[in-house]
């Protein structure tokens, strides 16, 4: 009996205690809160640095506006936005493209308006994503998947997808899986390069079965280990990946081949039902300022979505669309499309390719 | 009685809701999506799954790198156990060797399924080593093959059955050894018949536990397959984060959870099957 009564002051002291612990808690909340902060989803290492420097570390000068990151990638982000539908904490979410499609169907964004984002203006009309009339993404710059080689090994550049079948590169080609986010646009693209028809991808996983490749990558970390490792010494790579390699030193050549790129982007996202919609909305703004632009461009190389950013020629010529290009060269498709197919392209990579 | 239970229940409180919210809850989750397709409740994700010879092939070669996976740490981590619990006298040698073993649990899975990739690429230390020595003309290809994955998940997994294995061995009383050498049996008969039959159970667990993990192992086998092999939990991760097709996951999550448990109670049953029967000698 004395044992019960015990336990039950225990528990009273556990309640009491975590009574006080909660009033300490909302009570270290509130000035903060006071002084205003937004919640900002974008994706871990160099990238969200990058977005941290460029966007985040200007806009908080400007307005005295914290802003609180929140790490993940754009598919985490997503199925944090669909937990937190009915009450959202997110302000602003970077997502890639083809994320940002499914987050629009799934109802968890809203509207960005041109009067709350004066710099929409400025945006190249390609990056201003629309849906039922109203913009529900806003590109935050573009980067590409294109022909990496190692230029200790090859001597004359590629310039064409089609070298990577050449027979001296048997067994030393990487291009991605459809695990990564570019294997399912990847296969399409080399689909419509063929001009195999849209509907029938057999003749395209007919010819991707005879590339001797060393492996599939299933993320840009692997690829980059990849090349630098010398166990693929051609292949696909995104520009921002294999650019970075190239910067510390190592043999590592990117170039737009004369079939062209895909490409996709970064974009920015305004939550439906943001606690902090206004400041939310001054965010988007300035990471649509050119200075935004240029910055990210010279860290990332992230090819800029909005008009009159200049760079230096080093950074241009590693822009997503290379030397001389623009948005007009890179093969950007409708995401639409590739969410359709998703399922069926996943499943015939699995019983084709992936498979010994 | 009561009185002890009572205050034993706040204690269990918080394991209790721990275990409810992060084991059972999304357990349940993920049951119930599998029985959905298109909005109404189905079989048709698991029709999808089991009628699928394909699925039985991948089901196959997941079996069948985690069965060799452990084979490989029993054969290897049993002797390592005899060794650092019997040979090394010195404690702080035995202790340093314990850190050594373990330290590698403190880095990412990533990191190291990264540091393997390279070691046994092309170009790689074990590649480099092999030609060098002269054991092979030219490299062997280790990346995309079941070997390769194997390696991995050895290295990976090894800790959990020395550990397991040392602790049942550590706990057996050197008496029975004495009284069996007494007895005039020879020191492999003692082995045979006193000390491995006793560390039989700590044996089984880390059998069991680096088989279910090698199982369901992600990151190792999708780094080290090169995406050219293709293992169960890498179907389950597409459907979860590239396809988005929650259910047909879930189906699939289910299939090697239920495969899975058949296979360990299995080996448990034939295990006690065993040990009755050579009681009952």
């Amino acid at each position: 009996m004395t044992r019960t009564r015990a336990a039950t002051r225990t528990v009273s002291r556990f309640a009491a205690l975590s009574a006080v612990l909660a009033a300490g808690v909302s009570l270290y909340a509130l000035p903060a809160a006071a002084q205003g902060e937004i919640r900002v989803a974008w994706y871990g290492g160099n990238w969200g640095e990058a977005f941290r420097t460029c966007v985040a570390e200007p806009f908080t000068k400007a307005t005295g506006v914290r802003v609180v990151p929140e790490i993940g990638t754009s598919t985490v982000t997503f199925a944090k936005l669909q937990q937190q539908k009915d009450a959202p904490t997110l302000d602003v979410a970077y997502m890639d493209g083809g994320i940002s499609e499914m987050a629009q169907a799934a109802g968890v964004l809203d509207a960005i308006d041109p009067t709350g984002v004066p710099n929409l203006a400025k945006a190249l009309p390609e990056a201003i994503y629309k849906a039922d009339g109203s913009i529900f993404a806003a590109g935050s710059g573009y980067y590409s998947l294109g022909l990496t080689y190692n230029t200790k090994e090859i001597k004359t550049p590629p310039t064409s997808w089609n070298d990577l079948w050449k027979p001296e590169f048997a067994d030393t080609v990487t291009i991605p899986s459809p695990a990564n986010s570019s294997g399912v646009p990847f296969v399409m693209f080399l689909n419509r390069m063929w001009g195999n028809p849209p509907g029938d991808l057999s003749k395209t996983f007919e010819k991707l079965k005879t590339l001797k490749t060393a492996l599939y990558f299933d993320s840009s970390g692997a690829a980059s280990n990849a090349y630098q490792s010398g166990e693929a010494i051609i292949g696909a790579h995104f520009n921002v990946g294999a650019w970075d390699l190239a910067d510390k030193g190592l043999p590592i050549g990117f170039v737009v081949p004369k079939e062209g790129v895909w490409a996709t982007d970064a974009r920015l996202h305004l939550v439906k039902n943001a606690p902090h919609k206004a400041d939310a909305q001054r965010f988007i703004d300035t990471a649509l300022t050119p200075e935004a632009s240029a910055c990210l461009a010279e860290k990332l190389y992230l090819g800029p979505a909005v008009q009159g950013v200049s760079v230096s020629s080093d950074v241009e010529r590693k822009l997503p669309w290379g030397v001389g290009g623009s948005v007009k060269n890179l093969k950007l498709f409708n995401w639409a499309d590739i969410n359709r197919d998703r399922a069926a392209i996943t499943d015939a990579w699995n019983r084709e390719l992936a498979r010994q | 009685m009561s009185a002890a239970m009572n205050r034993a229940l706040p204690l269990l409180a918080a394991p209790v809701a721990f275990f409810i919210a992060f084991f059972a809850v999304p357990m349940i989750v993920v049951v119930s999506s599998s029985l959905m397709a298109g909005g109404v409740p189905s079989l048709g994700n698991y029709a999808r799954v089991l009628l699928d010879q394909y699925h039985w092939d991948v089901l196959a070669a997941t079996f069948r790198i985690a069965g060799l996976t452990t084979v490989a740490c029993a054969l290897l981590g049993y002797p390592l156990a005899y060794y650092l619990v019997r040979v090394v006298k010195s404690a702080a040698l035995r202790r340093t060797c314990v850190i050594l073993l373990v330290l590698p649990l403190f880095t990412s899975n990533i990191v190291r399924s990264f540091g393997w990739m390279v070691l046994l690429g092309r170009n790689g230390l074990v590649n480099d080593a092999l030609v060098g020595v002269g054991i092979l003309d030219r490299p062997m290809r280790f990346l995309g093959t079941e070997l390769g994955i194997v390696i991995g998940l050895v290295y990976i997994l090894l800790p959990f059955i020395v550990l397991a294995v040392g602790n049942a061995l550590a706990a057996v009383d050197p008496a029975l050894e004495d009284a069996s050498s007494d007895l005039g049996a020879t020191p492999f008969d003692t082995f045979r018949t006193v000390t491995f039959p006793l560390c039989l159970p700590g044996l089984m667990s880390g059998i069991v536990m680096v088989f279910t993990l090698a199982v369901s192992a992600y990151v190792t086998p999708a780094l080290l397959s090169g995406g050219k092999i293709t293992v169960f939990p890498m179907l389950i991760f597409q459907q979860y984060s590239t396809v988005f097709d929650v259910n047909y996951g879930g189906a699939l999550s289910m299939t090697l959870l239920v495969m899975t448990l058949v296979l360990v109670g299995l080996a448990g049953w034939i295990g006690n099957a065993g040990a009755t029967g050579r009681k009952a000698q």
